[in-house]
């Protein structure tokens, strides 16, 4: 009877913390003991968990040039169980995607394989560009999982994250119908050296801009990785040679062109990292607040 | 009232006042499974977002702690205001979510990717040192 008693009262104590706990959780961070990380590195991976692990994910990274393969080697988890292990095409912020599924040539459900229902089938996974991702959630302690991380040359690169906050890179979008972003997580002076856009120069710059043309470049400036919810801050539709700088203070700019496909289409550009100097003159500059250009 | 549940009362009263937040996993199934103390004290992840999230809360306080981070719960169905425990259970087993995201500040994602840098130059150093040795030979 003691007994039952102690064990009704603990059941009561621990439905009211949960009960509590739904009440003071309405707007406080889940994410709590995630585990987290980021890849450049090739190799063999294994994550064994010590105690459930119920939000995790890795970032992988390459070169630009680079796509990333992710093998399953050894797979020890419970599917049935609610164990999961999915790799992402691309990178995934806050709900936002990178690419896009503008720029993407995935539907957004085909991005998302899981081990749990092709891993064993299909044991190799490729993105298509130089990021990708894995999301893994275990509940046993003692799952484990191991991966190999390769990175395969991409010969046109399209989609491109840039590790660092300055370099330069050319993109080259070969007689493809396909949209390629750029996409460089700072707030750079970006610096357009040479862009020709198919093999004449006969592409003509409409009053309304750009938005006529099926072949153009254009510069994009946001707080968030998709860049279809970025602001446009500048578009090219002719082909010129000689810089042509532009600074975008965001968090994110994008360099992104847009081919019809009918041309070969080219972009070279530079950019470097804006000083913290550098954006306090252009706040104060500026009358918007939708990042800041000048 | 007897000793026993009423000291249980107490303690619950007590660490529930104290670790609010550890206890925000509607989708975490130690919740439910695990002890008490289980619960309580196994928050503290030993990487460094928890830590760091963790460090946060008690110095900030836990709203601005999240805001921050820039922390939100991923894109699920809203189980929070559901206090079923046999849905909670069925949802957590549940393999077919939506589209998973994860919540990470941009600052957050640069150091990732300058310490993920490098470790991989780190590697290559050590990879041209042993092909220097070797041609060296």
């Amino acid at each position: 009877m003691a007994l039952f008693k102690v064990w009704f009262s603990s059941l009561i104590a621990t439905m009211y913390i949960f009960w509590v706990s739904t009440f003071s959780c309405l707007d406080l961070p889940l994410f709590l003991s995630g585990c987290l990380d980021m890849v450049a590195v090739e190799g063999q991976f294994t994550f064994t968990a010590e105690r459930p692990q119920l939000n995790c994910a890795v970032f992988f990274i390459g070169e630009p040039s680079d796509i990333i393969s992710i093998e399953y080697n050894s797979v020890n988890i419970d599917c049935r169980g609610g164990d999961f292990i999915k790799v992402f095409d691309g990178w995934v912020m806050k709900g936002e995607k990178f690419p896009s599924t503008q720029d993407h040539p995935l539907p957004l459900y085909e991005r998302y394989s899981d081990y749990c229902e092709t891993g064993v089938t299909r044991p190799i996974v490729r993105s298509s560009q130089n990021v990708a991702m894995l999301f893994f959630r275990l509940h046993q302690s003692g799952s484990s999982f191991t991966v190999t991380f390769r990175k395969l040359i991409n010969p046109f690169p399209c989609n491109v994250v840039s590790q660092t906050p300055e370099g330069s890179f050319t993109m080259i979008i070969p007689q493809q119908h396909r949209n390629c972003s750029f996409s460089i997580i700072y707030p750079v002076e970006i610096q357009i050296g040479e862009l020709s856009l198919g093999q004449h120069n006969d592409l003509k710059r409409s009053i309304l801009g750009c938005a006529g043309s099926g072949d153009f470049v254009e510069l994009l400036g946001g707080n968030g990785m998709d860049t279809s919810k970025m602001f446009p801050m500048a578009d090219l539709c002719y082909s010129f040679n000689g810089p042509a700088q532009m600074k975008v203070g965001c968090d994110n700019t994008v360099v992104r062109m847009v081919s019809s496909g009918k041309f070969v289409n080219r972009v070279s550009f530079q950019y470097r990292l804006l000083g913290h100097q550098e954006l306090q003159q252009m706040k104060g500059n500026s009358v918007e607040d939708v990042c800041l250009r000048a | 009232m007897k000793p026993v549940p009423l000291v249980l009362l107490i303690t619950s009263v007590l660490l529930t006042t104290h670790v609010p937040l550890s206890t925000c996993r509607p989708r975490d199934l130690n919740l439910i499974n695990n002890q008490l103390d289980d619960v309580l004290l196994n928050r503290a992840g030993d990487d460094a977002m928890s830590y760091l999230l963790l460090y946060l809360q008690r110095n900030l306080g836990a709203q601005k702690a999240a805001d921050v981070l820039h922390l939100q719960h991923f894109s699920t169905p809203q189980l929070r205001s559901d206090n079923s425990l046999e849905e909670l259970t069925e949802f957590s087993k549940r393999n077919d979510d939506p589209p998973i995201s994860i919540d990470l500040t941009f600052h957050l994602l640069r150091n990732m990717i300058e310490m993920a840098r490098i470790e991989n130059q780190r590697e290559q150093a050590e990879l041209n040192r042993k092909y220097l040795d070797e041609v060296g030979k």
